[in-house]
């Protein structure tokens, strides 16, 4: 099949991301992420104006230290988070560690850290993405577990993750089960090839859902508006150049 | 803080919370149920860290915002490393954070003492220097072959720059 799409893959998921902020709530991402700031700029050009946006290593940077971010986060303000990891499983538990089977001989290493770890459990919602949809990112059980999709009901815990966003699909985190069933697939990709690329369960019930496509609207925001915007950050200016369409 | 322990929201069925014997599960005294994540505070014997202007007594202008101060109040000695050192510094003077001197122990003059890494507004990072560090920081044999050349064998910090800090980083920092 062979399907020709107006929009880049990156233009999509930032698109698919801004479409989970909402307006007057607290938003954030952390460096070196990309996708999570062209979706919180275009969302407050679109429908959040009065969003609040925390973008670290840019302008959208209201604290000059992370301890007034990490206690923002523990008092349960931060409404919604962006957060990605190397190995993502069905149970929304997420690994930016290290991977191998040993814990105390990993082949590769990762940041890791203390801070997804601990906005995982405080935002209200997490929206988890992957930019690479394959068996080796999206597996059966993390390598590492990072922080865990959803905790037992006695343990002090104000978000769960919401969605897991992909290039090929998104999945709703079901809270009740604790696990990750698949949403929607975006255009010109199908339920079997979703599967094949798929290292958990999809937990489908019944028929799945189209992504509904970025709107002509989206498009043109994203591009002749967020483009700039990004560029202007100075910290994503090179990444922004090559990968959103100038319009 | 001075807090013995702090509760922390987060971390919970994490692998990191298995290697950490600083951090443990421990129920709400008040709820006696609600569990979350205590971790011990840190109380370092010493911290060391650069800053961009000190004075004789120990008050410190960072350059920057960072979190020197918790680091500062939480360790029993602190030394503080500067690009220069005045007579007299006020807070109002201070540029990012400001240190007070009753937390600072030492203060020592060491010009480019972040090198190999940069200083905001002065010096950017020696990426030359940083690649070859990431190099000899793959095995043992390499990285001790570095501390000897660039730490053990060393008489002092000013043959350190003289020796080691790129020319074109020693020009003055003309930042906008």
């Amino acid at each position: 099949m062979s399907v020709s799409l107006n929009y880049s893959e990156s233009e999509l998921m930032a698109i698919l991301m801004s479409r989970e902020v909402r307006d007057r709530e607290v938003s954030a991402c952390g460096a070196l992420s990309q996708l999570p700031a062209t979706g919180l700029l275009l969302a407050k050009e679109l429908h959040a104006p009065d969003a609040e946006l925390i973008i670290l290593n840019t302008v959208f940077r209201p604290f000059q230290t992370s301890r007034q971010f990490h206690f923002l986060a523990q008092r349960g303000e931060l409404g919604l988070f962006f957060a990605s990891g190397v190995q993502i499983d069905g149970r929304g538990n997420y690994n930016l560690h290290q991977l191998g089977t040993d814990p105390e001989r990993p082949e590769v290493r990762f940041p890791g850290g203390y801070g997804g770890g601990m906005i995982y459990y405080c935002a209200r919602r997490t929206v988890v993405f992957r930019t690479e949809h394959t068996r080796r990112s999206l597996v059966e059980r993390v390598d590492f577990i990072s922080a865990t999709g959803s905790s037992p009901a006695n343990v002090l815990r104000l978000g769960n993750p919401s969605k897991l966003i992909t290039p090929k699909a998104t999945f709703r985190f079901d809270k009740e089960n604790a696990c990750l069933r698949l949403e929607s697939i975006h255009p010109s990709y199908t339920l079997a090839g979703i599967q094949e690329n798929t290292g958990f369960d999809l937990g489908v019930t019944g028929p799945v859902a189209a992504t509904p496509a970025p709107t002509a609207e989206e498009l043109r925001v994203l591009r002749s508006v967020v483009r700039p915007k990004m560029i202007e950050t100075g910290t994503y200016a090179a990444w922004a150049e090559r990968s959103l369409g100038s319009g | 803080m001075g807090v013995p322990y702090i509760p922390v929201i987060g971390l919970v069925g994490t692998d990191l919370l298995k290697r950490r014997d600083d951090m443990l599960l421990a129920p709400d005294p008040f709820d006696g149920k609600t569990i979350s994540v205590v971790a011990r505070a840190m109380r370092p014997d010493v911290a060391v860290f650069h800053v961009d202007r000190a004075d004789r007594q120990g008050n410190v202008s960072c350059g920057y915002p960072v979190e020197a101060v918790i680091l500062a109040e939480a360790s029993r000695h602190v030394i503080v490393t500067a690009e220069e050192v005045v007579d007299r510094l006020e807070e109002k003077h201070a540029a990012g954070t400001f240190v007070p001197s009753i937390l600072v122990d030492t203060v020592v003059h060491a010009p480019f003492g972040s090198h190999p890494a940069g200083m905001t507004g002065r010096y950017g990072p020696d990426k030359v220097h940083m690649r070859e560090y990431v190099a000899a920081s793959r095995d043992d044999a390499a990285f001790a072959e570095y501390l000897r050349t660039y730490v053990f064998e060393v008489d002092s910090h000013a043959d350190y720059v003289a020796r080691f800090v790129p020319r074109e980083l020693q020009q003055p920092a003309r930042v906008a």
